[in-house]
Order: C-alpha cells, then structure tokens, then sequence
C-alpha cells in the first residue's frame, strides 16, 4: 500500500462510516416519538426538564444512567417512589438521610412547590421512555434485600443500635421515619419484602401498595375490616392474617406466615410512621 | 526556536499547564466528597466541583491543542505565523472566557447538560475563538505553500473538532433527542477527531525524535485516521445504550466500540516501532517518554479499559457506575492530557533555558503522574466492580453499596495526591526555567540534526 492509497482509505472508510451513521440517525428521527411518548411531554415536563438543568442535577446523579456517579440513579425513581414522598423529599432532604451515616446528602434545593411537582413530572416521563428495559433490575436507593447488613456497622460500638435505628431529634419526616422503621424492627421487614416491583421474597414486594391495595378493596375479595388503605396496612402489620395475600409460599390455611410480634414490639407512633412510608410507595 | 512567532506557543502552554494544576484542585475536592462528610454542602457543594473539574479539563487541553498547533504549523510549513497578534487576542478571549465560565459555574450558571453545560454567552465566544484560531493557522499553511500530510491531518481534526461543536449549540425538547446529539460532540470529538489531533501531534513528534522517513510514517498516519473513523462514527452508539432510542444501536455499538482498539493498537505500535527501529538516540528523552507513553497508556486506557465495558450484555450491568469513572480517566489522560505534555516536553529546550534532555524533576514528575493515574484508574476500577455486584447485581441500596467501598475512595485519594504532586512537578519545572524566544540559526538546528544523523548511522 502506498501514501495515496492509504490516503483513499482514510478518506473513503470515514466517507462510508459518517453516511451510515447519518442513515441511522434519520431513521432514529422516525422512532424517538413513539420511543419517548413524545406525546406525553407537556409543558409541565418541560418546566421539570428546565428545572433538572437549572439546579445542575446531572453532575451529581444519573439519569439514563448518565450523569455523575456520586448520587443515586434517578431513570425509574417515580416506580419506586410515589410523589408524595417525592415532594416531602425535594422540600427537605435532611429530614430523610442523615449525612454522618450516608457520608453524603443532597443540599436543600429551594425549588417552588410548582417547580417540584414539574421535576416530578419530568422524571415520571423519564420512567416510561422505552430504554430496552434497563436497569436489568431495580436500582435502589436504599434498603437491602438481605438481611442483617445493617448490623455489623454498629457492632464495635458498645451499646451501640443499628444506624438506621439510631434516636431521632424528631424533625424527621415520617414518612423517612417510616423507612427506618422499615429496616430495624426485629425482625426487619426489609428482610422479606422488597419495595421493588416483583421482587417477592418470603414475603410479597410492596411496590405499589397503594394502588393495588385500592383494587383489592374494589374487587371485593378482601375478607378484613379496614376501609382505607392506611386501615389496610396498619391490620397487616399488627394483624397479618386478617386478609392473607393468596399464594402457598405466604400462608397456610389462612394464617400468614408473617410473625404477628409487631403488635407488641413496635409503638404505636412507630406502627403509623411505617404507615407513612408504606402509603408512600407507589 | 527556528521561528519567531513560535514563542505564542509559550504563553499558550502556560496558561494550559496553570488550568491544569486548578483542574487537580477541583479533581481532589470532588474525591474528598465521596468519603464525606461535607463540610462545603452549602457553599461548593459536589455537582459545582464536578462541572469545574470536566470543564477545566476541556479548556486546558484545548488550550494545549491550539498552543501545539501555532508551535508544529511554521515546523512543518517552514514559514511565520500569518499573525501572532490575532494568536495573543485569541488567547486572552479564550483565556478570559475559560475563567468566566468556571467563575459563573460556582453560581450554578450553567445549561447544567453534561460536558456542555457553558452557557449561551461562553458557547459563541468558544466558536469565534475556534474560527480565529482556523483562520490564522489556515493563512499560515497558505502564504508558505507547503503543506504537509501531518498538518493535514491536525488541521483537519481541528476544523472537524470546531464543526461538532455547533450540535451543541442547539435546543432539543426531547431529552432523548438531546442526549443523542450530546454525543455528536462529546463522543465525536474525544473518540474521533480528537484522535486525528493526537494523531497528528504524534506523527510529528515521532518524525522529529526518531528521524523515521516521512512518507513512511505519514502513510501510516493515514491508516491510523481511517481505522479511528472505521469504529469510531458508528461507535458513537455505545452512548446510545439505554437512553431510549432504537434498539438496533445496541449491537452496532457493541461491535463497532470492539473494533476502536484497533486504531489504538495500530498507534502504540507506530509509535514503538518507529523509536526502534530508527536507533537513533535524539537528546530530548524527556519529550520521547511522553511520546510513546501517550500512545500507551492511549491503549491501556481508551482501548482495554473501554472494551471493558462497552459490550452491552455487560454494560448492561456497569452503565452508570464508577467503571465508567475508571474508563474515563485513564482514557482522556493517555490520549489527551499526555500528548500535550508530550509537546510541551518537547517545545521547552527551544523556549525556555531547560536542558534539551529533561531535568530529573521531569522524569520524577513523568513516573509519578503515571502511577498515580494508575492508581486512580485502579481504585475506581476495584470501586466500580464492587458497586456492580453490591448494587446492580445483589441488589443493595445505593448510598448502602457506596458505604461498602469506602476503603476505594481512600485508596482513590491517596493515588490522587501522588498524581497531584507529579503534576505539581511539571508545572514548577515549566515555570523556573526563563523562556528565551531567540531564534536559533540553521546551524544550531543542522548540528542537532546531524547529531541525530550519525547516531542513527
């Protein structure tokens, strides 16, 4: 091969590469409405998406799993998270994270009450974009799904409770006081049920609590005395057989597999903020 | 020194080793943040440190790039700059935009987009710089009438470089639509016509240190820039992985992103090869060590720690995580950072009073920014695998997972520090020597020439 003909291709194979690409592109064009529900990006979307790049979210969490990698991913946030917590959350998120035991929290944002729910609203739209199904699994924010890796972070400390459990200055948000709870009660619910969406473990994710809990209620099949869904989740938590969620890996003969010491174990201040949290999850 | 106005190139590489040094600045507070708590939460809180970290480092090294080119162009065409006056006004509106917009970043004025977030006002200054510099570096090539296939290729990354950047210019409703042409720019440019600069950059140098015939190394070159653009134009679609456009991007990036080491391959061994084979001992062995350690670590970092992760049954799992940190910063360092210093190291004995073979501070600063970054590409390396399975894999929460790779971070500062006092080196062993702008007579230049003649006789 010569100078001219390396030249040609040079020349040639970067010709051929950039029209393939260009052909692609269009024919992206063609899709990226149906891909984004373009429909759906209404000017409230737009606001979320002004107010996502005004307040530089980018550079710290991830969004298609673009971003910064120093604060959680937010593609599928609003599955996992439902608005009201969402809102409590951009209003003040020190009352939800503690920065001695994260090592790390997002600055309070000062965004209107307009501004919120339009980033709430962009980022629901972001969760139903067509991405090819990804994350592969749910990313979590917190929470883990075995049990028991709370515990050994507190152990060199005598007299010492688990982080999470640690005492609150009852500022905090129920709903974040909720979580806690969630985490530490013994034994932890966290330990057999997931907040993500179909991970059961020994026990039924709750992921969707609220709405689906509405369906039971109209469906006519719940057998227990609760009318509204805070009702609903404060019977199952110091009651779990009055209404036993179908399937033989949950109950046998209509009694739930689930320990019924919570009654006795957890306060009733404690019962209502799981209250809190629980309703909270969408 | 053989030309006069090559002396520009002196207050270019200034300014870009100073913004350097703030890059590491800003680099090391952001590492500091990850093992928090944060004592400046309110005052520069993580995402203001991380935009001025990216953004320095786009300025620095294109300050680099342009400072190279006014020092290579009258070398290869033999001629004056057409106007050194337009190159110290480009310089200080460059330079005054550079700062401004970092300064603006620390009030959060930003477009907050990823990698673009300069607003309005800093973009258009950015392009009638980018036009200037063209300008200048177009009529210089012209007025000589010698143009060489090196130039050629520089000077064609450097147009290509400028024509990307007016993507970003624009507005996108679709979030979607804006990521996808994000990537025009950031991803065309730092795995495609940057390459053709680095490329070019390093045809020179290797011309000029390893006395290799030209017509050899230029038809090279030219091989080098058609199998950079082979994978790198549809390689662009290892961005558009999850981000909801057409899934048929998926398995074109996976194969074209396979095919991007090959250029690298192909540049390493260029490289090397031509310093072997020529056995000619050129006195500056300073300038030769970042030479062929850019074209190294350009495959090490670019080429090995991409492919890495570019395939999407595993970026799959890895998208979004520290594994990208750790691809991103041995890459730009290897490819970007390194060749600038390459020709700083280089420039230096002919524009200041260092000596031609280096000083040991610069061969101590050379050692320690190269294990350093090592060691921070390993540390985010080690960090980024234990996220993926903790969180993506296992199924911890986030801010839990990060609590279980604490030890990393300490790791990634320690590393950080070691580079930062390698960088630090470089920088005093820049500024303690006085420039000196003579211009050397042909006889100075012929016995260097003749030096390096006999030994390769």
């Amino acid at each position: 091969m010569n100078k001219k003909q390396a030249r040609l291709f040079a020349i040639g194979a970067t010709a051929l590469s950039a029209l393939a690409f260009i052909g692609l592109t269009l024919d992206s064009h063609r899709q990226f409405d149906k891909l984004t529900n373009a429909q759906n990006i209404t000017p409230q979307v737009t606001r979320g998406k002004d107010v996502w790049h005004e307040n530089n979210c980018i550079n710290c969490h991830t969004l298609f799993g673009e971003g910064a990698y120093y604060a959680p991913d937010l593609t599928k946030i609003t599955k996992h998270r439902g608005a009201p917590y969402l809102t409590a959350y951009m209003r003040d998120p020190s009352k939800f994270y503690d920065e001695k035991r994260h090592r790390r929290l997002m600055p309070k944002q000062d965004l209107s009450e307009e501004d919120i729910a339009a980033l709430i609203a962009f980022l629901d739209w972001v969760s139903n974009v067509d991405n090819q199904g990804w994350p592969p699994r749910p990313i979590l924010v917190t929470g883990a799904t075995f049990p028991g890796t709370d515990k050994p972070a507190a152990a060199g400390e005598p007299g010492a409770v688990p982080p999470a459990a640690r005492p609150t200055s009852g500022a905090e948000n129920p709903i974040a006081k909720g979580e806690a709870v969630f985490r530490t009660a013994t034994p932890a619910c966290g330990a057999c049920h997931s907040v993500a969406p179909g991970v059961n473990m020994a026990g039924p994710s709750l992921a969707g609590i609220g709405s689906r809990t509405q369906e039971l209620m109209a469906s006519g099949q719940y057998k227990g005395k609760a009318t509204d869904l805070a009702g609903y989740l404060r019977e199952s938590i110091v009651e779990p057989s009055a209404h036993v969620v179908p399937g033989p890996m949950y109950s046998a003969s209509g009694v739930s597999f689930m320990p019924t010491t919570y009654a006795k174990d957890l306060s009733a201040d404690q019962v209502e903020q799981l209250v809190a949290y629980l309703s909270s999850l969408k | 020194m053989r030309y006069k106005s090559q002396s520009v190139a002196y207050w270019y590489f200034a300014v870009a080793v100073a913004l350097f040094g703030l890059q590491l600045v800003f680099g090391l507070l952001s590492a500091a943040k990850y093992l928090g708590p944060d004592p400046l939460l309110y005052i520069l809180p993580f995402d203001v440190t991380k935009v001025i970290h990216t953004n320095l480092l786009i300025v620095w090294v294109l300050t680099g790039f342009m400072g190279a080119t006014y020092w290579m162009v009258p070398d290869e065409s033999r001629t004056e700059l057409h106007s050194t006056k337009l190159a110290y006004i480009q310089l200080a509106l460059w330079t005054v935009m550079g700062v401004a917009t970092v300064t603006g970043y620390l009030f959060r004025y930003g477009t907050g987009n990823k990698l673009l977030e300069q607003p309005l006002p800093s973009k258009i200054v950015i392009v009638i710089v980018m036009l200037m510099f063209l300008y200048n570096i177009g009529m210089t090539i012209r007025k000589s009438g010698r143009f060489t296939t090196t130039e050629g290729v520089l000077l064609g990354g450097l147009g290509l470089a400028s024509l990307l950047y007016l993507p970003a210019l624009l507005h996108y409703e679709n979030y979607t639509v804006s990521i996808f042409y994000r990537w025009w720019t950031i991803h065309l440019w730092v795995e495609g016509v940057w390459e053709m600069i680095q490329g070019g950059f390093l045809a020179y140098l290797l011309i000029r240190l390893s006395g290799a015939d030209r017509e050899v190394m230029e038809k090279w070159l030219y091989v080098i820039v058609g199998l950079v653009f082979i994978a790198g134009i549809l390689g662009t679609a290892h961005h558009y992985y999850w981000v909801g456009v057409p899934a048929y991007w998926l398995p074109i990036g996976g194969l074209f992103s396979a095919l991007e080491p090959v250029a690298l391959v192909g540049m390493a061994m260029y490289a090397y090869s031509s310093i072997r084979r020529s056995g000619l001992a050129h006195p500056n062995k300073l300038a030769l060590h970042w030479t062929v350690g850019s074209a190294v670590f350009t495959l090490f970092g670019a080429g090995l720690l991409g492919l890495a992760h570019t395939f999407p049954a595993v970026n799959k799992w890895t998208h979004g995580t520290l594994i990208t940190a750790m691809h991103g910063h041995a890459a730009f360092y290897g490819a970007y950072a390194m060749i600038v210093m390459a020709m700083i190291a280089y420039a230096m004995p002919s524009m200041t009073r260092r000596p031609e073979e280096g000083t040991q501070m610069g061969y101590l600063s050379f050692w320690m920014q190269l294990a350093g970054m090592f060691g921070m590409t390993i540390s985010f390396a080690t960090a980024g695998i234990a996220q993926v399975y903790l969180e993506r894999i296992m199924g911890l929460g986030y801010l839990d997972a990060q609590l279980k790779i604490q030890v990393h971070f300490v790791m990634l500062i320690i590393t950080a520090s070691i580079f930062a006092v390698g960088v630090a080196l470089f920088i005093i062993d820049f500024f303690r020597h006085a420039p000196r702008f003579d211009v050397a007579t042909d006889a100075d230049a012929d016995a260097g020439d003749r030096r390096t003649r006999v030994a390769a006789a």
